[in-house]
């Protein structure tokens, strides 16, 4: 589904990805996991057009994306639910929703019933059907969080980014948004997880890639990375440092 | 009594119109962080080309008002290609206040070659005969405009609740990345929003030439004023720019009764001084947290 | 320091201008040589807003007016003469510039330039309506001033007016020179650094609108007695926007430049008024602009399409000229033309543009200014000791730390205790309030509830700037070093707290000024040294690899002379070399009884370095003590890797 062959790229003279390889077949949960200043989020502004790449390719469904416009890869059917959740505050969760659907209203997806999936949503997200109208800059943390992710799905998409939506959030609300991405792992969606809550994050996905100073450290099945050493030295620095 | 009620009614009119204009500066700088200087020029060629319209082809001036928006559109959108867009490029600031600059003086003086220095008189549609109301002289052309700028500015407001695109500008507007991210393409929101802030100015153009002189120089002090009312109101709040643009014109009319026409101009630009100096938000605008 | 090519060229300007008048008879050409010098002089004040402090500035032409009406009204009413009218211009201008500054001290960009040209509005309304004083439209008539009781003729005055540029020049060039107009760069570059270096935005804001007005009210005085007549609509907004395209056109921060930039809003207008040569020059331009084009292109220096705008733009001009019988009228579209030209294509000016040419051509890539390396004094202690003076006592006390901001408590009743002579980390997920907790301890945020102590002082409520100078010096999580201004210069604007030394001794280069200017030189270039950049000093900031940025902005916050040092994140993107050394610099910065104040992620530069280690999540304090204890703890464990 998502291909990333030898990514590089950075800001401005800061190289942060160093050549990584990631893949992420249809239907499976891919995790990328690291410590801070890895670079997991810029691999994800990479891929969905929010920098540019200097080097390497990422290919969605065969085509080639890299150097691509935002707004040009997500009507590919790449949906993308943003570090720090970039909910549009002065619009209400339902206006929120529907922005998500954007392309489906202007006709660069198939369009469906647009207010169908809208009321899916609200019950798959309790709580914010009972916000619908409420002004999305109101909700809490965990709400916005909900928010985004919900948005994402408004595209009927080939592929969610979810890019750390752990986050600022309170260990209860971690556990709230874990068991949806469950839930939509179990209906087959295709995602990519970037975490930094490396336990949750192994626990859900098929697949994991660990991310240390932009390069891919090390790879595997998810539950063989959850016992690994390694995995927990990248992130605390183990006895003897790096 | 009377006095009181005619600076209202004449002030009321003219806050309208600054009203109107600085809303455009709204529409730009909510999507782009950029502001068109030139948007007094906007109006001005939207009141000549009104005229030309009314006078040279003979079109009945209602027909004539979608045709003065259609050119304010494809003037803003030639603005912004021109002038902003580049300057957005390279991220420069500078970039786009001169180029803005620059395009005002170039049409400003194009205008005065097309349409000579001399300032023309726009015939009204409606009775030039004023109405008395409550002791004011009331000219119903002034309602006209309190009524269209009303319009326009709702009408606005529909597109930006109510559908979908109207929706996306306001995404970009919050938020260009995430925006983008929702398959909005937001350079085309950009030269939307001031494809509209030209509409916008142009139609206010042709709403208050019947009651001035129309002529090349109409839209310096005006654009200024207009912005005035932007900051004062707060460029964040579309009440703020009603109430803002209230303020002034009433101000600026009771100036121009009780001291002297000359100084007309000087209490608004003093209030935007001290708005600029206290409160840079404006009166209603919410203030931004500096991100280190 | 003025060595002798750098002086040629004034040389030669001066004997030129003093030649001038005995071999130009024509009185209109002396006047428009005059009119050029003039401007050439407030195009200097202009250059200080605009070219350094990188600002939009609508308000000159009023200020010029205020400058030649100061004269006019001394004149008309008290019979003033020049020797009292210039000081007096210079002065009133200046404090109208200050009373310009004032709304303008809290914005920039779009609303400082709407500042600007309220202020002009107003300015040309007042001249015109205050008739009692002004003689408002009628103007007033000034006759050329008295030398020794006989009125100066056109030669004497404009050798007094090329006098005056020259000292006007000569100033200007140190004042910009100075530690003063490192400020203003710095303004211009990083206003949130530039108050955490002790630089007063505000003050240096006020001082840099004083100086330019001043030198604007001098123009005006000058411009009065030249042109013999005054009147309000002079100096409108349009001239403002010309006094603009000459100083962009000419090339900011450049005092050739500002006389080019002159010549040209001179020159332009009388060029545009005849048809013919108009064409000529303008034919002559659009064949240089291709030529040079050309050449460009054939040394691949650039790409057909970056040329062809202005291609097509000269040709379109010079066939445009053919077409028309007069141009004259159109003389404002062609000056907005040049400045849409000037914005995007020749953002350097022409004197910019020309060092680039000839550059390119020659074949010397070029980013360091100043001066070749110099060698550096060892002997010299650029870092100031503060031991002996109780390590292990509290020096920073943060007591019940609330920040909110709207419904987030960005930090939650936070306590945090510093001992002198330590390196205390702070450590935390993303989002826990580390970086909040460094604003809020240099000022850029006032907190909610709670005290920060620093040596017993409260810190809450003071500006950035005083923060800094009592003694607190930070990093930047974002690098925010002064990009445009060279490694050096970043330092030397750390120093600005050393200098002592006002106006005046600036401009006559007396001898304090020289010596501070000579002392904060070599400690900067030690400074340098010891993050090991001293070979990089003249190269522009922004051009320099990323862990050297990152360690001249420690530099940067040592030249400060601190007790405390607030390092946000200095690892980040550094690799495992400059770690090993940024690690050994922080020892040995410690070593020197500095006490530090660390935020990092990298775990193994806070274990290796760090004597205590405070952990924050969710703006709350959950772990505090020796870094393995802290590195074990489960709380800890926990609020970084999940469950």
């Amino acid at each position: 589904m998502l291909s990333i062959k030898n990514l590089e790229a950075g800001y401005g003279k800061v190289k942060v990805l160093h050549g990584i390889n990631i893949d992420v077949p249809k239907g499976q949960v891919i995790t990328l996991i690291g410590s801070n200043g890895a670079g997991k989020t810029t691999t994800m502004r990479a891929i969905t057009g929010m920098i540019k790449p200097t080097a390497g390719e990422v290919t969605l469904g065969g085509e080639k994306i890299d150097g691509y416009d935002s707004h040009k890869i997500a009507r590919l059917g790449l949906a993308h639910s943003p570090e720090g959740r970039r909910v549009f505050t002065t619009m209400s969760v339902t206006d929120n929703l529907l922005l998500g659907a954007f392309p489906r209203f202007t006709g660069s997806r198939p369009k469906g019933d647009i207010k169908h999936d809208l009321e899916k949503s609200l019950e798959m997200f309790p709580r914010l059907k009972e916000r619908r109208n409420q002004l999305a800059g109101t909700l809490s943390g965990g709400e916005q969080q909900m928010l985004a992710m919900a948005r994402a799905v408004m595209l009927n998409p080939e592929i969610i980014l979810l890019d750390e939506p752990s986050m600022g959030l309170a260990p209860i609300l971690v556990e709230e948004v874990f068991k949806i991405i469950s839930n939509l792992k179990s209906q087959g969606v295709t995602m990519l997880l970037v975490e930094q809550f490396a336990a949750a994050a192994l626990n859900v996905a098929d697949y994991g890639y660990v991310l240390e100073n932009g390069k891919i450290a090390t790879h595997g099945p998810a539950a063989k990375l959850k016992d690994d050493p390694a995995v927990k030295a990248a992130y605390l620095g183990g006895a003897g440092g790096h | 009594m009377d006095m009181f009620a005619q600076i209202l009614s004449s002030g009321i009119a003219v806050g309208m119109i600054y009203a109107v204009i600085a809303f455009g500066f709204q529409l730009t700088f909510a999507t782009s962080g950029t502001l068109n200087f030139g948007q007094g020029e906007a109006l001005m060629l939207g009141a000549l080309v009104g005229l030309t319209c009314v006078d040279t082809f003979g079109m009945n001036y209602w027909v004539m008002i979608p045709v003065v928006c259609i050119f304010g559109m494809i003037q803003g959108s030639f603005v912004e290609l021109i002038g902003v867009r580049p300057a957005i490029k390279i991220k420069s600031e500078f970039g786009w206040i001169m180029s803005t600059i620059a395009l005002g003086i170039i049409f400003k003086n194009v205008a005065e070659n097309i349409w000579g220095r001399d300032a023309l008189p726009f015939p009204s549609p409606l009775p030039m005969e004023p109405m008395n109301f409550l002791g004011a002289n009331i000219l119903p052309m002034e309602i006209l405009v309190v009524v269209g700028a009303l319009v326009m500015m709702l009408l606005v407001e529909f597109f930006n609740r109510k559908t979908i695109y109207g929706k996306a500008v306001v995404a970009t507007a919050n938020d260009r990345d995430a925006a983008g991210l929702m398959g909005i393409n937001t350079s085309m929101v950009i030269t939307f929003s001031y494809a509209l802030s030209s509409l916008t100015a142009a139609f206010a153009g042709v709403l208050i030439a019947p009651l001035t002189l129309t002529g090349a120089t109409m839209g310096g002090a005006l654009g200024l004023k207009a912005f005035a009312v932007a900051i004062i109101g707060g460029l964040s709040s579309g009440m703020g720019i009603i109430v803002g643009g209230l303020i002034l014109g009433i101000v600026e009319t009771a100036t121009g009764f009780y001291i002297s026409t000359g100084y007309k101009d000087v209490p608004g630009l003093i209030l935007l001084l001290l708005v600029l100096a206290y409160k840079p938000s404006g009166l209603f605008g919410k203030s931004a947290i500096k991100k280190v | 320091m003025m060595k002798l090519k750098s002086l040629l060229p004034l040389l030669i300007a001066i004997v030129g201008l003093f030649c001038l008048p005995l071999f130009v008879h024509n009185p209109y050409y002396i006047h428009l040589a005059e009119t050029i010098l003039i401007y050439t002089i407030l195009l200097f004040g202009l250059d200080i807003v605009v070219g350094y402090v990188g600002q939009v500035s609508l308000g000159h032409a009023a200020l010029f007016g205020i400058g030649s009406y100061t004269a006019g009204v001394l004149y008309f009413h008290f019979g003033w003469t020049i020797w009292g009218t210039i000081p007096a211009s210079i002065v009133v201008t200046a404090i109208f510039g200050g009373i310009l500054a004032l709304p303008a001290l809290k914005v920039i960009g779009p609303y400082l330039a709407m500042v600007t040209l309220a202020f002009g509005t107003i300015a040309q309304i007042l001249i015109n309506e205050m008739t009692w004083m002004t003689e408002g439209p009628l103007g007033i008539k000034i006759p050329k001033p008295d030398l020794m009781g006989i009125p100066m003729t056109k030669a004497e005055y404009f050798w007094m007016v090329s006098a005056i540029l020259i000292i006007s020049l000569i100033v200007v060039d140190r004042f910009v020179k100075s530690q003063m107009g490192r400020a203003f760069e710095a303004l211009r570059d990083s206003p949130i650094a530039c108050d955490c270096m002790g630089v007063s935005v505000y003050r240096f804001k006020v001082i840099a609108f004083v100086i330019s007005a001043g030198f604007a009210g001098l123009a005006g005085c000058l411009y009065s007695y030249s042109e013999q007549y005054i009147s309000p609509n002079t100096y409108n907004n349009e001239l403002a926007v010309l006094f603009l395209l000459g100083i962009i056109m000419g090339g900011r921060k450049s005092r050739l430049g500002a006389a080019i930039g002159a010549a040209i809003i001179v020159l332009l207008p009388k060029l545009l008024d005849d048809i013919n040569l108009f064409r000529i020059v303008a034919s002559i331009i659009a064949i240089v602009v291709v030529v040079g084009a050309g050449l460009a292109l054939s040394k691949q220096v650039t790409t057909a399409r970056r040329v062809a705008v202005p291609i097509a733009g000269v040709v379109g001009l010079a066939i445009f000229s053919f077409w028309l019988n007069s141009i004259s009228d159109w003389r404002l579209s062609i000056f907005g033309f040049m400045i849409l030209l000037v914005v995007y294509y020749l953002q350097n000016g022409i004197v910019g543009f020309a060092k680039t040419f000839y550059q390119s051509i020659v074949g010397k890539a070029k980013t360091t200014r100043g001066e070749a390396a110099e060698q550096v004094d060892d002997s010299i202690s650029f870092i100031s000791k503060v031991a002996n003076l109780n390590t292990g006592a509290e020096l920073l006390k943060v007591d019940s730390l609330l920040m909110q901001f709207g419904g987030l408590k960005a930090l939650n009743n936070v306590d945090l205790s510093v001992k002198r002579g330590t390196i205390h980390g702070l450590i935390g997920p993303n989002g826990s309030g580390k970086s909040t907790m460094m604003n809020v301890l240099t000022g850029i945020y006032v907190p909610t509830a709670g005290n920060v102590l620093y040596a017993g002082e409260s810190v809450v409520g003071k500006t950035s700037s005083d923060i800094a100078l009592s003694g607190i010096a930070r990093t930047f999580q974002n690098v925010q070093l002064f990009g445009e201004m060279t490694a050096i210069q970043n330092i030397l604007v750390g120093l600005h707290h050393t200098f002592k030394s006002n106006m005046v001794e600036i401009a006559l280069h007396l001898p304090r000024y020289k010596k501070e200017e000579a002392e904060a030189h070599a400690r900067a270039l030690a400074l340098l040294k010891f993050v090991g950049l001293d070979d990089l000093a003249n190269e522009e900031a922004r051009n320099l690899p990323y862990g050297k940025q990152r360690l001249l902005e420690i530099a940067r916050a040592l030249a400060l002379d601190p007790e405390l040092l607030l390092l946000d994140e200095p690892a980040a993107g550094l690799t495992a070399p400059d770690i090993k050394e940024l690690l050994s610099i922080i020892r040995k910065i410690r070593d020197n009884g500095i006490t530090f104040i660390l935020i990092e992620h990298h775990m193994d530069v806070v274990m290796s370095v760090c004597d205590t280690v405070s952990v924050l999540d969710f703006g709350q304090k959950i772990a505090e003590g020796k870094p393995a204890e802290v590195q074990a703890n489960e709380k800890v464990i926990h609020a970084y890797l999940g469950t």
